[in-house]
């Protein structure tokens, strides 16, 4: 594991590019060509769309689940073991969903980054 | 072991042997306190007393967030507000884990490789402004600040219906333990201490219930009630207050101050997600058991739904449900859980609080950490003698509405807009802060009663207002676009070299 020791910062220091200079510093410097910024937004741009799709598709199952008793009343009354299947969607069944969301996210993002760093490593 | 049955009156005097209770405080007391001291043997610089060097393992640093983020809403509100409202308080639980979520997509590791300490560091550095940095303690205070006296509440209840002492005393135990162990040991000791008490609390709401189940479902225990019967008759929430909750949890747990410090004890962007998913493995399994204590009393023991007790339920339904030793013991084990409950969030609040307060008004010495730390708790426990106990999952939904009203946007739009100016941060934090503070003032002036949905839950339009009049603003200052913008954005989100943990 690579140890990164950093200094607090004090008030008044503005710009990252004032402290002192690190190992974090040369990242930034080696994307100060117009290249290099593009590929920069680039990155983010795809990391956002990416967040943004997760959260929608996430909170589209989320609104499901209500509208689904709503639209199926006899669901809510049937159940397993005398839990009621209202109960179990929301207390057990959402949070596969969250689970899954999140392994999803931090996948396509590791890979997202892979990808920066093999254009941004070639330049 | 009998069946207490239905029609049996509430016990007179304490529900719960108050001896056994006070031994499990002690208990928890002492675990929490002799970790925190153990942890002092390693921590020495200002480096490992603000974030434990940022060296701390994934799973111990997910334990440790899971650890400060259950909070007395979470092992007792939930579970008490479900009694009252049925699949209703449901959003809770779900809104709770899902911020997380949102956290993880939106916050996590750009805000890991900013490098910064504290919320106020990152504004400040983003937005080139001193000015952005105040306005931003002060949010960050204030809801640290409010965030802590449900905590208090909740340690003040739990020792009056446990113990039989007077509620003060409570609240002064939560103050004086969280007090020794940050200030003796800052944040590597807390980081320790977080942990071991995320899986206390599992286990202490865990055994209880699924003992509980095991004996009904072994004794045939007949159901007093079905699921859907409401106990106290109470009409339910209607749609705008479930989606205005949603709301304010979804987008209020990535402000969370005592939240976000834990990430900076990642070692790089990439561990900083890994952790989250971790933790929300873990909130997943925790909140799996606060629904089914709420289940288990609407269809058991609907008499605790009685004004004022609900909060407690948790606690009482052990000696309910159970009673004789079994009860007795089960009872003093989520005692102890409940304490180490108050103990890891509010001591959580008082670290990053307390980084705050020492860097802005005290230079930022360990010294002025200690001195900030004592500050950051007393105020709220002079609060909490003031006001009165509201329903723990309510009061704390209140705190997340105002966060994701005023640190929230300022967050999200500083890592992903490049247009943000520090006029525009300032305009949108205030109107936040005012719009969701009025209302909260508001709210607890006319009383619970009496405050129409909109304003008993105003993030639905507080949020989109923060976040509008942030970006107008900003549109308006463009020129004030700090020069430094481009290479900020580049180290947020950039992954850093070399590849720590990559494949």
């Amino acid at each position: 594991m690579t140890r990164v020791r950093v200094t607090a910062p004090h008030t008044g220091q503005g710009l990252p590019g004032q402290r002192a200079a690190g190992p974090v510093e040369s990242r930034e410097t080696a994307q100060d060509s117009d290249v290099g910024q593009v590929f920069v937004r680039s990155l983010i741009r795809s990391q956002l769309r990416l967040a943004l799709v997760v959260a929608a598709g996430f909170l589209l199952i989320l609104a499901a689940f209500p509208l689904l008793l709503v639209l199926a009343p006899g669901l809510a009354e049937t159940g397993i073991a005398g839990v009621p299947f209202g109960w179990l969607l929301l207390g057990v069944g959402i949070y596969p969903v969250i689970g899954l969301s999140a392994w999803l996210y931090v996948r396509t993002a590791a890979r997202n980054e892979a990808r920066y760093r093999d254009l941004a490593g070639e330049q | 072991m009998t069946w207490p049955g239905n029609n049996e009156p509430p016990r007179s005097g304490e529900p719960v042997s108050a001896g056994v209770a006070m031994a499990a405080v002690a208990v928890v007391t002492v675990a929490t306190v002799v970790i925190g001291f153990h942890g002092l043997r390693i921590s020495r610089t200002t480096s490992d007393f603000y974030v434990a060097s940022r060296t701390v393992r994934p799973w111990w640093n997910a334990s440790a967030i899971g650890g400060e983020y259950l909070s007395a809403a979470s092992f007792l509100g939930v579970a008490g507000l479900i009694l009252l409202s049925g699949t209703d308080a449901l959003w809770f639980p779900v809104g709770y884990t899902a911020g997380y979520l949102m956290l993880l997509l939106f916050v996590a590791a750009p805000l890991r490789r900013s490098g910064a300490y504290t919320i106020p560091d990152f504004t400040e550095a983003r937005l080139a402004s001193p000015a952005v940095r105040r306005v931003t303690s002060l949010a960050v205070v204030t809801v640290g600040w409010l965030y802590i006296v449900p905590q208090l509440h909740g340690a003040a209840l739990t020792v009056r219906i446990a113990t039989g002492l007077p509620s003060w005393v409570g609240s002064v135990a939560v103050v004086v333990v969280v007090c020794l162990t940050v200030v003796a040991g800052g944040m590597r000791s807390i980081t320790f201490v977080q942990a071991f008490q995320y899986w206390l609390k599992l286990t202490a709401l865990a055994v209880p219930i699924l003992f509980i189940i095991f004996v009904l479902a072994g004794n045939g225990a007949a159901p007093l009630a079905p699921p859907a019967a409401n106990p106290t008759g109470a009409s339910p929430a209607g749609p705008y207050q479930n989606v205005s909750l949603l709301v304010a949890l979804l987008f209020g747990t990535l402000g969370l101050p005592h939240v976000l410090v834990r990430f900076y004890t990642n070692p790089d962007g990439h561990s900083a997600r890994r952790t989250t998913l971790i933790v929300l493995g873990l909130l997943s399994v925790f909140y799996l058991f606060p629904t089914a204590y709420g289940l288990v009393a609407r269809v058991f023991a609907p008499g605790l739904a009685r004004a004022g007790q609900a909060d407690a339920m948790v606690l009482l339904l052990p000696g309910r449900l159970l009673g004789g030793v079994a009860g007795d013991l089960l009872s003093a084990l989520v005692v102890a859980g409940a304490f180490a409950a108050f103990l890891s969030t509010t001591s959580g609040l008082v670290v990053s609080l307390a980084g705050v307060i020492s860097q802005d008004v005290l230079g930022g010495s360990v010294r002025g950490f200690r001195l900030a730390a004592v500050a950051a708790v007393v105020v709220p426990l002079g609060f909490a003698f003031m006001t009165d106990s509201l329903a723990l999952a309510g009061s704390v939904g209140l705190v997340f509405a105002f966060t994701a009203s005023t640190v929230c946007p300022v967050l999200l739009l500083g890592i992903w807009w490049r247009g943000l100016t520090d006029a525009g941060a300032i305009a949108g934090m205030l109107t936040g802060g005012l719009l969701c503070g009025g209302a909260m003032v508001v709210g607890a002036v006319a009383g619970t009663g009496q405050t129409p949905p909109w304003l008993a839950q105003p993030a639905a339009w507080t949020v989109p207002t923060a976040f509008a009049v942030m970006v107008i603003v900003s549109r308006a200052t463009a020129h004030r676009v700090p020069a430094g913008m481009p290479r900020m954005m580049t180290r947020l989100h950039t992954p850093e070299r070399p590849l720590a943990t990559e494949r």
